[in-house]
């Protein structure tokens, strides 16, 4: 889960790290009373490069604050609607440095990645100016390493690093994050320092045993949504586009990724990406009616693609658990292509057909059915 | 150098055997031609499933069978706990098909597996199998056929459907190996380079990818440095997969330029693998060349 900068540094501050005053706000007309000015403006979204696209801003005044607010408010960057903006208070005569904590999952352990310079993103930092090595999952290793790392720097920049060490290595380690980045970490002059800003990229499979993580997901479940859908149902789902027309049905995320590669290939429109999990339906249609009505309530879809690979499951149980949950969704109105492969395709042949549903085992055919029905409905 | 193969006689612990997943794939195992001589739940009173003896640890099993090879189906918070009960207890080949593994076990448990001197396959993997003699995990017999491909694979479905078009055209593999789609993980592609070049069954390697990570990369750059000479295929997906949402991988997570399709692909075809962009491409292709 990607935390929104004020959600990463609320978590910051409850363990010490300091941060600059500030304050929420999700309507320009009601803004709250301030920290003392003067401000930055700063849109909340889940991604990186809001200084390019306008969404840190200084203000002087609070009227400023308050327009600010209000021509960000709503605006849609990276395809993340701006929900909230944080005021915090400027931050001057300091200087600018990086620490990134960071999960190295190519060599097993978490890279500690410091520089003398800072406000940039990391890869236009002078590769002189970085300092970086990988160590142990461990508190006491991450400390160390910075202070390695730390040594031969101006005392100022050295003492800020080596303060900022244990807090950040505990809200990495606590927060069974994947990355905690602070770009730029203020320094002044008597090694007080502030994170400027706060990128946090926490675990999701590790959200169960997170309670403050489950907290601000369940404040926030409209920006953090596939991770909220997938806690609260215990599979993945994505709109892929808004605006598809195939919603699809469909087990397994390398092999539903790889469909939907293949019809954007073949001109079509997906709508969504879905991994269902066969061997979490339990025998139950819950899991198949909550994904159809999310199809059925797509504006665009015109036809559902259900592709299954039952490398277990038996696919005449799945069959008759599919004809239930379609009758069980009289809101899906469009034609649905079935396609089988695996275990029990002659009971589940005789399911679907008895439904009145035509059944595929070969995915390639499936989906030239599916474009002669879609050709046939030009809408 | 790590050799992933087994062979109907490998003794083989199953961990988590009470548990629904744990008795029917033990079944499944079973029926394929996996030898399975000891099961592992810590707290049970189950004496044996199906005639297989429970025990309450992996050092009694290793120590009553002497099978150091296990298969885990346990929740994803207690894989830790199983993993290290089986490394201490002797286990020195470990198949995890567990999905939502936290990450930060993962790498705690990464770095145990590596002090033993152990093989570690997953988690999120359906398993291994060597055709025509045994598998741990549940590969879909339907997929599984004796032949001369050595394939490696994060997805699952992916690999079935793969595996499966293939089998169908006469094509079978020598070793499967699902390594699975964690970013955290045992087993990597570019560990099992040397295995699949001196591995005089392998004429050929397929391996199945995704966007996200840095995993075929480093694969590219084994086989560059090893100067590997058998032909390599690869099927990456997600090619049209929307920047920093994770497609249900957890390694499957792009940002910016950093493990994209094209970025994938170039650093592969370099490397002189041939990079299919669908599935009847890849096995038409496979077919010409070694149908």
């Amino acid at each position: 889960m990607y935390l929104l900068e004020h959600d990463a540094k609320a978590l910051l501050a409850e363990r010490g790290v300091p941060v600059p005053h500030g304050v929420l706000i999700a309507d320009a007309a009601s803004i709250p009373e301030l920290p003392a000015g003067p401000w930055v403006v700063k849109g909340q979204i889940a991604a990186g490069g809001r200084g390019k696209a306008g969404l840190v801003q200084r203000a002087a005044t609070a009227a400023q604050v308050s327009t600010l607010a209000g021509s960000m408010l709503g605006r849609v960057v990276k395809e993340k609607r701006v929900a909230s903006v944080r005021v915090e208070q400027q931050v001057s005569a300091a200087e600018e440095m990086y620490f990134g904590l960071l999960l190295d999952a190519a060599a097993g352990g978490v890279r500690v990645i410091v520089s003398g310079r800072g406000g940039m993103d990391v890869e236009a930092l002078p590769r002189d100016e970085i300092r970086s090595e990988t160590v142990l999952p461990q508190q006491e290793a991450i400390v160390a390493c910075v202070d390695r790392l730390a040594a031969g720097m101006a005392g100022h920049k050295a003492a800020a690093l080596r303060a900022a060490a244990p807090l950040l290595a505990t809200t990495f380690l606590n927060c069974e994050a994947t990355l905690v980045e602070i770009n730029p970490l203020f320094v002044k002059q008597d090694g007080t320092w502030l994170a400027g800003d706060a990128k946090i990229v926490t675990d999701d499979n590790a959200l169960e045993r997170q309670p403050g993580l489950r907290t601000l997901l369940a404040a926030h479940t409209d920006i953090y949504p596939e991770v909220a859908l997938k806690l609260e149902h215990g599979f993945d789902y994505v709109v892929v586009d808004p605006e598809g027309e195939v919603g699809l049905l469909t087990t397994g995320a390398g092999l539903s990724m790889m469909l939907i590669d293949e019809l954007r290939a073949a001109g079509l429109r997906p709508f969504n990406f879905l991994d269902i999990r066969t061997g979490g339906l339990r025998g139950q249609t819950t899991r198949l009616v909550t994904v159809l009505q999310w199809i059925a309530a797509a504006p665009r879809v015109r036809i559902v693609l259900v592709n299954m690979f039952g490398g277990i499951t038996d696919m005449g149980e799945f069959s008759r658990l599919l004809v239930r949950a379609l009758q069980e969704t009289p809101a899906l109105k469009v034609p649905v292509v079935v396609r089988l492969a695996g275990n029990g395709l002659a009971v589940a042949r005789d399911v679907l057909v008895a439904a009145g549903i035509p059944m595929h085992t070969d995915l390639d055919l499936a989906v030239e059915d599916l474009q002669r029905q879609l050709a046939g409905t030009a809408g | 150098m790590i050799d992933p193969r087994i062979t109907r006689e490998t003794p083989v612990i199953v961990q988590g055997i009470t548990g629904r997943a744990g008795r029917q794939h033990t079944r499944l195992m079973r029926d394929y031609g996996t030898r399975i001589v000891a099961g592992v739940s810590p707290n049970t009173s189950t004496s044996d499933v199906d005639g297989i003896p429970v025990f309450g640890d992996c050092k009694s099993a290793v120590e009553a069978t002497g099978a150091t090879t296990c298969v885990a189906f346990v929740g994803a918070f207690d894989l830790m706990k199983a993993m290290e009960d089986a490394l201490q207890g002797g286990v020195r080949y470990i198949v995890t098909p567990t999905e939502g593994m936290p990450l930060h076990d993962a790498l705690r448990v990464k770095r145990l597996v590596a002090d033993a001197g152990a093989i570690w396959v997953g988690a999120s993997t359906p398993g291994m199998a060597i055709a025509g003699e045994a598998k741990l995990g549940f590969l879909p017999d339907a997929s599984l056929l004796a032949g001369h491909l050595g394939l490696m694979s994060k997805s699952g479905t992916l690999s079935y459907e793969a595996g499966f078009r293939l089998a169908q055209i006469g094509i079978g593999t020598s070793v499967w190996i699902g390594v699975g789609g964690d970013a955290v993980k045992g087993l990597r592609y570019a560990d099992l380079v040397p295995f699949f070049a001196a591995d005089a069954a392998t004429r050929a390697v397929l391996v199945i990818g995704e966007i996200g990570g840095s995993e075929e990369e480093e694969f590219a750059a084994a086989l560059t440095a090893s100067r590997f000479v058998k032909p390599v295929f690869a099927l990456i997906a997600g090619r049209t997969a929307p920047a920093g949402v994770a497609m249900g991988h957890a390694g499957a997570l792009v940002h910016g330029s950093h493990g994209t399709f094209e970025a994938k692909k170039a650093t592969l075809e370099s490397a002189g693998v041939t990079v299919f962009d669908s599935l009847s491409k890849l096995v038409a292709g496979i077919r010409a060349r070694m149908g």
